[in-house]
């Protein structure tokens, strides 16, 4: 008994350790980490998003509508009293991710016409966790799908916590780069890719419904929170079968797989070191920023990605990496162009839906 | 499925007339075989087969080239009007205008005046008097001796011949089991039959159903009707009144639609800076969202005291709507050509990636050659909002080239840009007095609340049976 509610206490005291373990400043040359998969470093299981939880819980309608309306208030109110900043909370995508809150705790419909106050409304989450949930979305500004335990990321529903990135919708292109390139040619579609970072696995799962069951995706991440959420993403759309999660740094899980690559893709770290302090408030709190923390310039893992790129992939094999935009895009095009010379053709710059040049594309001569 | 209905019921009918009534079948059905189509005897021979359930097989007989049976009805001229054995007619029951009650009252004139309602719509739709006249032109060539020379030329006239006697009988065989009905029932008073009496209402109310039906595919048989469909509002100029009303006229439309069964997705939604919305498109999916919503393209009109006015003023506000119908996979749609777009973040700005954590990623899809755009923000992720956006692009150009194609100007077809703010279609007043007036057909409830609570298919279904007589006018 003792030593079982020591190690639940144990449990919830790691968790905090657990997403900011991995905050302190990263190594100038490329991050190198030995391969943990021998040590369990990850204790707790992910995490259930709210959507995917059984509507255990009931309230009374009215008291649900006074949790809304309670909520809407508060939402509102942000609009006057934060500054025009960046870092700022708006309150109509507020009201918008209440809405969601709403559809994903909520199962019935409650819109307000069939008014009837104390009919039973089943809720995935207590009121109080409702009440407490929006209080940190807006004071603690605890991102959206934290509190949600998922983001909506092309046409999947992924589930994410703290500790891992929250994929962003920039991202979402590099799978429409990869799947442009795998409806040229069918090679592509039976060989080995590889998505670096994976972080939640989004690219890396989006990439395995691309190939559509023929060829093989292996995904790396260095942080135990990541594989573990990446394997639980990947068993939720049954591709156990087709991405293999390996827990390593960059290419270190893939020895055998030198040469032998198709594709390669990543969406590596890449802020600079000097930015990570001014984040917005729900990125530089919340999220890891072993994530995020690209080095001095933030190019310390691209160039690195680079280089590997040129051993890994074999002859005509494809690489798009995410860059923080047209600087380092070109500061990568420019490498490639000159230090690895002959060994990539069609080295290019994609545009992001913002018109910033946010990947770097090519293929291995 | 209405045939086999039609024939069930007349079958169960006959035996149990025969049963309860012997002999006094003959003089029923003489009198309604008197009535009928075709003076030849080997016609009346087929209606006899027709009472007794076999009528929808013995109507497509009449294609058939050359048969007998087709010379004989092609010899018809003038087209006989079926009436009951106190002379009662289809058009007797219009003219009588008796009260049309709800479906669960069981009073038979109620029930034989909206029926008699929608044979009249369904005449309408088929432009019955030109339909007579066609037939009996066709019927003419067809006599004509030599006609089988050319086989072709036959073929083609002896199949619109066949097609619209088709169509023809379908209406007549309806009108004519309505009138019997009424025969029956007033048989069954005198007689006391009170089984039977039950059994002839409950057939009049099945019947009254099934016209409904018909009614409504007559009403909906347009091009596109059946499709699903995005309906669009836009707020007039004047800031927060305007849009403050475009948001009732949204809200009334969401309504409108979930009583209807269909679903309701918000698409595209720019709110006011202090209420309501400027602009919104919604997506309606549904049998028949557009053949319905398209009657409500055009300007809304309200007339109230201002909820936001201090002064308690009259005001009054615009609020313009568009339908564009989603065409189905048949369709031929218009191919976009990928480098013809330009897809945009809609509110971009900032560095974006890793630095940005939100949860806005809606898209702007600009299609270069014609300038039109779409855009969508509702949707969680952005690829979702970029297909969203993409179907309603998609829907747009499809209209514009149905507009383009056919050259019709007809306004359900325009695009809120090309809604002209004095097209004004309906007016909603709420101060000094209460009423709702359609200006196209002079349709008028006055009860506000209702309509603005989605009770419009009044509105719509008066709209789609006068444009029914605008068709008819112009051929
Ligand atoms: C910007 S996130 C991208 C996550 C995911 N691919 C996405 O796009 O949402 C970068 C990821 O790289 C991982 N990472 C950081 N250093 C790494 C290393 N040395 N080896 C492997 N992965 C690393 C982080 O844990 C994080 O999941």
């Amino acid at each position: 008994m003792i030593r079982n509610f020591r190690f639940t206490s144990f449990l919830s005291a790691a968790k905090p350790l657990t997403s900011f373990a991995c905050s302190s400043s990263p190594a100038r040359h490329p991050p190198q980490f030995t391969s943990s998969a021998s040590t369990p470093l990850r204790i707790t299981p992910p995490k259930t998003p709210l959507f995917l939880r059984t509507p255990s819980h009931a309230a009374p309608l009215s008291e649900v509508l006074k949790w809304q309306d309670w909520a809407k208030d508060l939402a509102s109110s942000v609009k006057n009293s934060s500054t025009k900043s960046e870092d700022s909370l708006d309150s109509i995508l507020l009201l918008r991710e209440l809405k969601w809150l709403t559809e994903d705790s909520i199962t019935d419909d409650i819109t307000r016409r069939e008014l009837g106050g104390e009919k039973s409304v089943k809720l995935r989450a207590s009121l109080e966790e409702l009440y407490e949930l929006w209080r940190e979305r807006i004071v603690n500004r605890r991102p959206f799908q934290y509190v949600v335990g998922c983001e909506h990321w092309r046409d999947m529903v992924l589930c994410v916590e703290e500790g891992v990135l929250i994929p962003r919708p920039e991202t979402e292109l590099i799978v429409d780069l990869v799947e442009e390139v795998v409806r040229r040619d069918d090679w592509f579609r039976r060989g080995v890719w590889a998505d670096l970072g994976t972080g939640s696995g989004a690219i890396a799962i989006g990439v395995g419904r691309v190939l559509g069951g023929c060829g093989r995706v292996i995904a790396t991440d260095v942080s135990p929170v990541a594989v573990a959420v990446a394997g639980n993403n990947v068993g939720r759309y049954e591709l156990q079968g087709m991405i293999e999660i390996r827990e390593g740094s960059w290419f270190e899980p893939l020895k055998e797989l030198e040469g032998k690559l198709v594709g390669l893709v990543s969406n590596p770290p890449y802020i600079p070191s000097d930015d990570i302090p001014g984040l917005q408030a729900e990125v530089g709190r919340h999220e890891p920023h072993l994530a995020l923390d690209g080095g001095v310039d933030g190019t310390d893992s691209l160039f690195h990605l680079c280089d590997g790129a040129s051993r890994m992939l074999t002859s005509g094999g494809f690489f798009a990496f995410e860059t923080n935009g047209d600087k380092q895009s070109k500061m990568i095009v420019d490498y490639m162009n000159s230090d690895l010379k002959n060994i990539f053709s069609d080295v290019k710059i994609v545009s992001d839906f913002a018109g910033i040049g946010r990947f770097v594309t090519g293929f291995r001569l | 499925m209405m045939s086999s209905l039609m024939i069930n019921r007349s079958r169960s009918r006959c035996v149990l007339l025969w049963k309860t009534h012997g002999l006094k079948i003959t003089s029923i059905f003489s009198h309604s075989f008197a009535d009928s189509v075709s003076a030849s005897s080997d016609s009346t021979r087929s209606f006899k087969t027709t009472s007794s359930g076999f009528q929808s097989r013995i109507f497509s007989n009449f294609a058939f080239p050359g048969t007998n049976l087709t010379r004989q009805l092609s010899t018809e001229a003038v087209v006989p009007v079926a009436s009951t054995c106190d002379g009662l007619t289809v058009e007797r029951i219009i003219a009588n205008q008796w009260p049309i009650l709800d479906e669960n009252e069981s009073d038979w004139k109620s029930h034989a005046a909206a029926i008699a309602q929608s044979i009249q719509v369904i005449k309408r739709r088929l432009q019955w008097k030109k339909l007579l006249v066609r037939v009996r032109m066709l019927s003419v060539e067809l006599n004509k001796p030599h006609l089988w020379d050319d086989p072709t030329h036959a073929g083609k006239i002896s199949r619109e011949h066949g097609s619209l006697t088709g169509k023809m009988k379908g209406v007549m065989t309806f009108e004519r089991e309505l009138l019997e009905h009424i025969d029956m029932l007033k048989l069954a008073k005198e007689e006391n039959d009170s089984e039977l009496e039950s059994e002839t209402m409950s057939a009049l109310m099945e019947m009254r159903r099934v016209s409904k039906e018909k009614e409504l595919e007559a009403l909906l048989s347009a091009e596109n009707d059946h499709c699903s469909c995005y309906i669009e509002v836009q707020a007039g100029a004047g800031g927060t009144e305007s849009n403050d009303w475009a948001l009732m006229v949204m809200d009334m439309y969401k309504s409108w639609a979930q009583r209807r069964k269909f679903s309701v997705t918000v698409v595209d939604e720019m709110p006011g800076e202090m209420a309501g919305i400027k602009r919104a498109t919604i997506k309606v999916n549904g049998e028949y969202a557009y053949g319905y919503a398209k009657a409500e393209v055009g300007v809304h009109r309200l007339v109230r005291i201002s909820p936001f006015d201090s002064g308690k003023r009259r005001h009054t506000s615009f609020a313009a709507v568009a339908v564009i119908p989603i065409l189905g996979d048949g369709s031929t749609r218009v191919q976009i050509n990928d480098s013809d777009l330009r897809i945009e973040r809609f509110r971009s700005g900032g560095a974006g990636g890793q630095h940005a954590n939100t949860t806005d990623s809606a898209v702007r899809i600009i299609h270069i050659p014609t300038g039109i755009t779409a855009t969508c923000q509702n949707e969680r992720s952005q690829h979702m909002n970029k297909a969203s956006a993409m179907a309603v692009l998609q829907s747009r150009l499809d209209q514009l080239e149905m507009a383009r194609q056919t050259a019709m100007n007809a306004q359900h077809t325009q695009s809120l840009t090309e809604i002209s703010w004095g097209n004004q279609i309906r007016t909603y007043v709420l101060h000094p007095y209460r009423m709702v007036k359609d200006l196209r057909t002079n349709y008028e409830v006055s009860d506000p609340d209702s309509v603005l609570e989605g009770d419009l298919d009044g509105f719509i279904l008066s709209f789609l049976s006068s444009s029914l007589d605008k068709g008819d006018d112009e051929h």
